[in-house]
Order: structure tokens, then C-alpha cells, then sequence
């Protein structure tokens, strides 16, 4: 397989994927939208799946991060700051613990929850970011297949 | 007043007045609450609202096990309180007489001693509507006056039966006054409950049937 | 809204006394157990709490205006004032320490509805200026702009586009004649955008005709929680003129509590009339579509699981077995936790708490009952049906350093859907 061109390829090829190379993945796709959050503690989350080191303590971590992102029921929101919550929920899947996922890929999940902090700037306007990261993602992937 | 003139009093006029004004307080009571009125509820009924306020109207008089895991004490207190009240008003025969009831009552010594214990209970509350922070806080005079005008009766009913304190006449007349003045205050007081119960109930639990939801 | 005072805030308690109403005050005997029904008590162990304490204010207008016994004391100068000391000392017993879980109208021996009789003094004090600010904020964003976060249909429809391209599924606005209309609460399209895909996944397995409308996609009804009739029965109405003039079978309320007993109960009382349509939880609409063999679910959640019942869905909203039915087809260690069901206590957070930033520590305080809970149970995971719920529950875990994850039922159910093959 060579290049990534559509959802189907791009899950299938995920599906593939060992563990520990899906985490490497989901890491890669986080830190495409990684300037969406401006939370510093994320950056950390994705270096210790790089680096292999102490993945209970990056998901705790993440954890934190996306709770105090998120939106307060009845607050007023706002569509730029909910992309960071989004971006800590992707670092967060990336990180998880095996036995909490139950066999669910954690690169799709980090995948949808990227794909949704970019959506969330399109969220006050008609503008459509989406497809956009759909197809960096393609393209990350096709990269990380054919170094 | 000489006693014999008293107890006549009190056995005549006086009951005649005071059942009179227990009558009249408590129908003033229920009509100012019906009187409100209620707005009929327009949402989709899932089930009876009918069979919801029957149910509501005995399903409350048992307690719900996560609440009386709580304050057992207090709970079991209350049933003792009221069914010793009701065994000592209806289930005594010269009480009975009095009422012109066809029903048999229990044996008398029987009756003295669930006094005795249904006045245990009334301290007991009381003690506990002291010491507990939450009776604290939300008591107010109204509860400790319906206390009094409840435990009254009953003290002097015991005192007169075991022929204690005083010579008999004298507290029996002072019996039947206690009884006249909680008649006559009663309906001013959180003793309405004797009727509203089944009104506030029926309310609550009418709306729970319709909804289908606990009650 | 007009400006507020204290002398419209008695006003507008006076308007909300009824029949019902008069006859709790009438037999309430205090007894003090509707305080051990109370978290924001049993946690705190602060007697103001009691319930029936947090409706004095509302006591004592009765009273005074409507017994004759309560006019002659006025008339003597023997009663207690309602004035802005009342409604300042009241504010947050009736806002911060009270989510409206309804569990003290349960337990009252007597019947008194006390939650209910709390929600209506709401309307008095947000008339007299007393509501929580954030509360305020946002039932003012619900009004002007239909969603109480501020969600706009142009967010709405990005998360559309989003769900669309990743599942291939078709999400159609302002269909007519759909069958079920769908409501979102704005606490789901912000933080869980997965329900909606989870909603679309299981329409489509199950041949269901749906639609959001764009003009009443929001379910949260702030003026519920705030206590302001007027305002509830505007949100309301955006509900019921859409899914009337889609001319839709049945209404959809999502994974958020009082969105539920907003529309499915209050709603049509609100409006003045009944609906020209069914209400039903997504839970109920699920358990329907298990139960006729519209949808399959296959595999089974191996971890040790529990259910949390969100107050208005299940106490007050009388859906109790359906979950569990639910989970019983998807999880094969479903523990129940003690006093599960129309019983089970609060998750904190409900009745405008969690918007509420001022009731914070409260609120944490309140959560411990939770944690009790949860700690005799020791489970892996945490299973519930409302957004709110959900967070509240997820930040006192985290609070309390348990680590615990929380997981919405429909997403789970979806989870295990059995799918026919998709096309990209």
C-alpha cells in the first residue's frame, strides 16, 4: 500500500498497525493540531509516546487537560478555546490504557477527535477546514507506512 | 368552681364548643387549601394519575429503606407515637362509649400500658427534636405547643386511670379540658396534617401516576 | 425580563402557590427526614440545607396571603418579613445547594413535593434579582441566540459535515414528515459530538426517518433551571413549532436531564396546551428499537461496570429499567451500586449547579456521596445518560483522584451495533 487516498484505506491500514505504532501515529496526528491547544502539557503527552516513557502519567496528564478545557454547562462558548478541549481528547486516546479501550484503535479515535478540533474553528463560519486535516492525516499516515 | 361544676362543664358545654371549633378550623384549613385550586397537567400521561394518588396515599406510610437506614431511631419513634395515639383514642372502650362506636376495643390494661409507652415516645421526640442540628434549625414554637397540646391528653388520661397526682374527678375533668384545648387549637397548628395528609398525598402522587415515575 | 424587586419576586412566588402547594405547607410536621434525603446535607452535614428550610421564603408568603390564621398574625405584626434580607440569605439555598434531584419529595412521609415547591420559588427569586449571574448569562444566551453555550447552526452544521465525511451517514435538516426529530443539548454538541453520530448510526440501522431543525436544535432549557417561566416556555416553543410544521411522529430528547423533564413534562404546560407530537428519551427509543429487533447489538463490555441514573431521567422522569435493559445486552459485569434506581443520589451537578462557577466547592463537597458510592462498588468503568451528568461526574472523579472513565450509554450501545456493511 502506498498512499492513503480515502477513509476506508486509512482505517484499514490503522487496523494494521501494532499498538505501540497506532500510539506513534495518533502522537503524529495530534501534533498537526497541536496549535489549536494552547496548553503546554499536551506537547509532554505526545513527547513521552516518542520517547516510550511513562504513558500513565501522560494519560493522567491528558486527562486533566481535557477537563479543564471543556465547555461548563451554561457558560459561553467558545469554538476556539473547544478545539483545545478536542486537541486534549485526541492526546488523551493516544495515551490511553489498553485495557480502557478494549481493543478500539487508538489512532482512530485520536483521528476523529483531531479532525473535530479542526472542525471547531469552522463552527463560527461557513468555512470548511475539515477536509483539510482529513487529508494531512492521509498524508501522515501514507508517510509513517513509507518512510 | 367547685369540681363536680367543672367536670359538668367540661363534659357539656365546653366539649360541645370545643368540637365545634375543631370542626370548623379544620374545614376553614382544607378549604383555604382547595380553594387555590390546581392547573390541570396538559403533558402526555403515561399512566393512571388516579391509581398514582391512591397508591401515594399508603406507599408514604412506609419508609423507604435508604432513608431509614438513616435515622432508624427517629423513624420507628414516629410509627410508635402515632399508632400508640391511635390505640389509645380509638381502641379504648370508654373512649369507645363516648364516640357511640360498634366496634370492640382492647382490654383496658392493655391500652395503660401502650400509653405509657406512646408518652415514652413523646419525650423521646422531644429529646430528639433538641438534640438533633436539622430539628433544631427548623423547629419553631408551633411544634413545641402541638407537642404539648398532644402529650397533655395522654398524661392525663394515664394519671387518671392509675388514679396517680390527684383525686380521680379532679384529673379526669383536667383530661377532658386538655383534650378541649387540643381540639380547640389543633386546627392552628402542624396538627392539620390529621387531614391533609391525604391531600398532600393525593397531589404529589396524582402527578407521579401520570408520569409514571416513583412515588 | 422587566427589573427586578423584591416586591415582584413575592409576587411571583405568590403566583406559583396552589392547591397542592398549600396542602404540603399544611402537613408538613418536621420531621427532618427530607434532610437525609438531601446530599448537599448529608454531605455537608449543614442543617440549612434541609428542603423544606429552603422554601421558608415561599412558607411564609403562604402564610401571610393565604390563611387566615397567617393575615390575623400579619395584622398583629407577629410575622416573619420576606424583604431583600430573605431573598439575599435564600439565594443559595435555593440555586447553589439544591439540584432539583427530587429525592426529599420522595422521602417526605407526608408527600410534600419539596423539590418542586424549591423550582417554583426559583421564579420569585430570579424576579427579584437573586439568581446565580452565571444562570442569568446563560438564559439570556438561550434567548437571544437559542442555545444557553451560545451554539450557533452554523457550529451545529460543522459537526453535520464532521459526522458525514468520517461515517459516510446522512444527516438532513428541516426534513418534513421525518419521523423523529432530534434535539441536541449544547453540553453534547460541545464536548460530545459522538452522540450524534451515535444517534445517526443507530437511525440508520434501525430505518428511521430523522432530522434536526435549524431553528430548534437546542434541547437545554435554561429557563427551567433559572426558574423563569416566561423564558421556558419561549425555548419551548422553538421545540414545539418545529416539530410541528415538520409535521413529525415523535421528538427525540437527548442525553441531558432536564432537557427531558423541560419537554417531555413542563413543556406543555408552559404552552398552554398538549403536543401535537410524542416525547421520548433517546434511552426509551432504544429500548424500543432492542426490544422489536430494529437493532442488534454484538460483544459484550467486559469491565467491571456501573450505572449512574440521572435524576430527571429516572426519578423524575420514570426510566429506570430501560438502561439497564440496555447494558444488560452489552456489558457482561454490570454491578448495580446501593441505592440504584428512582432512589439513586444526585451526581452533583444537575439543576444549573454545574453552570453555576460560585457553587463550585459546594457542589464538590456534595459529590462525596457520589464517591461513597462508588467506592464500595470499586468498578472500572461508569456508565450514564446525561451530558451534564457526565462532566459533573468526570471532574469529581478527577477531584478525588479516581480513576474512573465515564461513558455515555447511547455511544456504548452504538458501539456494539451490528452494522451492515458501510459505503465510503
Amino acid at each position: 500500500m502506498s498512499t492513503i487516498s480515502n477513509d476506508t484505506e486509512f482505517r484499514q491500514a490503522l487496523d494494521a498497525l501494532s499498538l505501540e505504532q497506532q500510539r506513534t501515529v495518533a502522537s503524529r496526528f495530534v501534533q498537526n493540531v497541536l496549535s489549536l491547544s494552547g496548553d503546554s502539557r499536551l506537547q509532554q503527552v505526545i513527547d513521552a509516546v516518542e520517547v516510550g516513557t511513562d504513558l500513565a502519567t501522560a494519560f493522567k496528564s491528558a486527562k486533566r487537560v481535557s477537563l479543564e478545557a471543556h465547555a461548563r454547562c451554561g457558560s459561553e462558548g467558545d469554538w476556539n478555546e473547544q478545539a483545545g478541549y478536542f486537541v486534549a481528547r485526541a492526546a488523551q486516546a493516544a495515551v490511553e490504557p489498553q485495557v480502557r479501550t478494549a481493543g478500539k484503535n487508538p489512532a482512530w479515535k485520536a483521528a476523529m477527535q483531531c479532525r473535530m478540533a479542526r472542525t471547531c474553528l469552522a463552527s463560527d463560519s461557513d468555512e470548511d477546514t475539515h477536509d483539510l486535516e482529513t487529508g494531512a492525516q492521509h498524508q501522515l499516515l501514507t508517510d509513517y507506512l513509507n518512510p | 368552681m367547685e369540681i363536680n361544676e367543672l367536670l359538668i362543664w367540661a363534659r357539656g358545654p365546653a366539649f360541645h364548643w370545643a368540637l365545634a371549633i375543631f370542626v370548623f378550623g379544620m374545614l376553614l384549613r382544607l378549604f383555604e387549601i382547595l380553594s387555590l385550586g390546581r392547573k390541570p397537567d396538559l403533558s402526555a400521561a403515561r399512566d393512571s394519575g388516579v391509581s398514582g394518588g391512591l397508591r401515594t396515599l399508603f406507599t408514604r406510610s412506609l419508609p423507604r429503606p435508604a432513608i431509614f437506614s438513616r435515622e432508624p431511631l427517629r423513624i420507628l419513634n414516629g410509627y410508635i407515637m402515632h399508632i400508640g395515639l391511635f390505640v389509645v383514642i380509638f381502641l379504648y372502650r370508654p373512649h369507645i362509649e363516648l364516640f357511640g362506636g360498634a366496634w370492640s376495643g382492647l382490654p383496658t390494661g392493655v391500652v395503660d400500658a401502650i400509653t405509657a409507652v406512646t408518652i415514652l415516645s413523646m419525650f423521646v421526640a422531644l429529646l430528639m427534636r433538641f438534640y438533633s442540628p436539622v430539628l433544631r434549625h427548623i423547629s419553631t414554637s408551633g411544634d413545641y405547643l402541638a407537642w404539648l397540646i398532644t402529650l397533655l391528653p395522654l398524661l392525663t388520661g394515664y394519671l387518671a386511670y392509675n388514679h396517680l397526682l390527684l383525686e380521680y374527678t379532679q384529673m379526669l375533668t383536667y383530661h377532658i379540658l386538655s383534650v378541649e384545648l387540643l381540639l380547640v387549637l389543633a386546627p392552628f397548628t402542624k396538627l392539620t396534617h390529621l387531614f391533609s395528609f391525604v391531600l398532600s398525598r393525593w397531589y404529589q402522587g396524582y402527578l407521579a401516576g401520570r408520569r409514571g415515575v416513583e412515588s | 425580563m422587566s427589573k427586578p424587586s423584591v416586591e415582584k419576586g413575592i409576587q411571583f412566588i405568590k403566583a406559583q402557590i396552589d392547591a397542592p402547594v398549600a396542602s404540603f405547607f399544611s402537613s408538613c410536621v418536621h420531621c427532618g427526614l427530607c434532610a437525609e434525603a438531601c446530599l448537599f446535607y448529608t454531605e455537608t452535614e449543614d442543617p440549612k440545607y434541609t428542603p423544606i428550610n429552603k422554601v421558608e421564603p415561599m412558607r411564609r408568603i403562604w402564610e401571610q396571603e393565604y390563611t387566615v390564621l397567617g393575615k390575623l398574625k400579619s395584622a398583629l405584626g407577629l410575622s416573619k418579613p420576606i424583604d431583600e434580607a430573605t431573598f439575599k440569605e435564600w439565594e443559595t439555598l435555593v440555586y447553589d445547594g439544591c439540584t432539583l434531584c427530587g429525592r426529599c419529595s420522595v422521602a417526605c412521609p407526608l408527600g410534600n413535593d419539596i423539590s418542586g415547591m424549591i423550582r417554583k420559588s426559583r421564579e420569585g427569586f430570579a424576579a427579584a434579582g437573586y439568581a446565580p449571574p452565571d444562570l442569568i448569562g446563560a438564559t439570556q444566551r438561550a434567548m437571544e441566540i437559542g442555545s444557553p453555550m451560545g451554539v450557533k447552526l452554523p457550529a451545529v452544521k460543522a459537526q453535520i459535515r464532521h459526522l458525514e465525511e468520517d461515517t459516510g451517514l446522512k444527516v438532513t435538516i428541516d426534513q418534513q414528515g421525518a419521523e423523529y426529530m432530534v434535539l441536541l443539548s449544547s453540553m453534547e454538541i460541545m464536548n460530545f459530538p459522538e452522540y450524534l453520530e451515535a444517534i445517526a448510526r443507530i437511525m440508520r440501522q434501525a430505518g428511521k426517518t430523522w432530522t434536526i431543525a435549524s431553528t430548534a436544535f437546542e434541547a437545554t432549557n435554561s429557563g427551567i433551571q433559572i426558574g423563569v417561566s416566561d423564558l421556558a416556555k419561549v425555548i419551548v416553543s422553538r421545540i414545539v413549532d418545529a416539530a410541528e410544521s415538520l409535521g413529525v411522529k415523535t421528538v427525540i430528547s437527548p442525553e441531558c436531564g432536564h432537557a427531558y423533564t423541560a419537554v417531555r413534562w413542563e413543556g406543555p404546560n408552559l404552552i398552554g396546551r398538549p403536543y401535537k407530537f410524542e416525547v421520548k428519551h433517546i434511552l426509551e427509543i432504544l429500548d424500543e428499537f432492542t426490544k422489536a429487533g430494529l437493532i442488534k447489538t454484538e460483544g459484550m463490555e467486559e469491565a467491571r461496570l456501573t450505572y449512574h441514573d440521572p435524576c430527571q431521567i429516572a426519578r423524575k422522569g420514570g426510566i429506570v429499567e430501560q438502561p439497564r435493559r440496555l447494558l444488560n445486552k452489552v456489558a457482561s459485569n454490570f454491578v448495580e451500586m446501593r441505592d440504584a434506581g428512582a432512589m439513586n443520589w444526585c451526581c452533583s451537578g444537575g439543576g444549573g449547579v454545574s453552570a453555576n462557577e460560585r457553587a463550585e466547592g459546594l457542589k464538590l463537597k456534595a459529590f462525596k456521596r457520589k464517591k461513597t458510592q462508588l467506592d464500595e462498588l470499586q468498578v472500572d468503568t461508569l456508565v450514564t445518560a446525561c451530558a451534564n451528568c457526565r462532566l459533573t461526574l468526570e471532574e469529581g472523579l478527577e477531584e478525588n483522584g479516581m480513576d474512573i472513565p465515564v461513558v455515555g450509554l447511547t455511544e456504548m450501545v452504538a458501539d456494539h451495533l451490528v452494522e451492515e456493511e458501510r459505503g465510503s
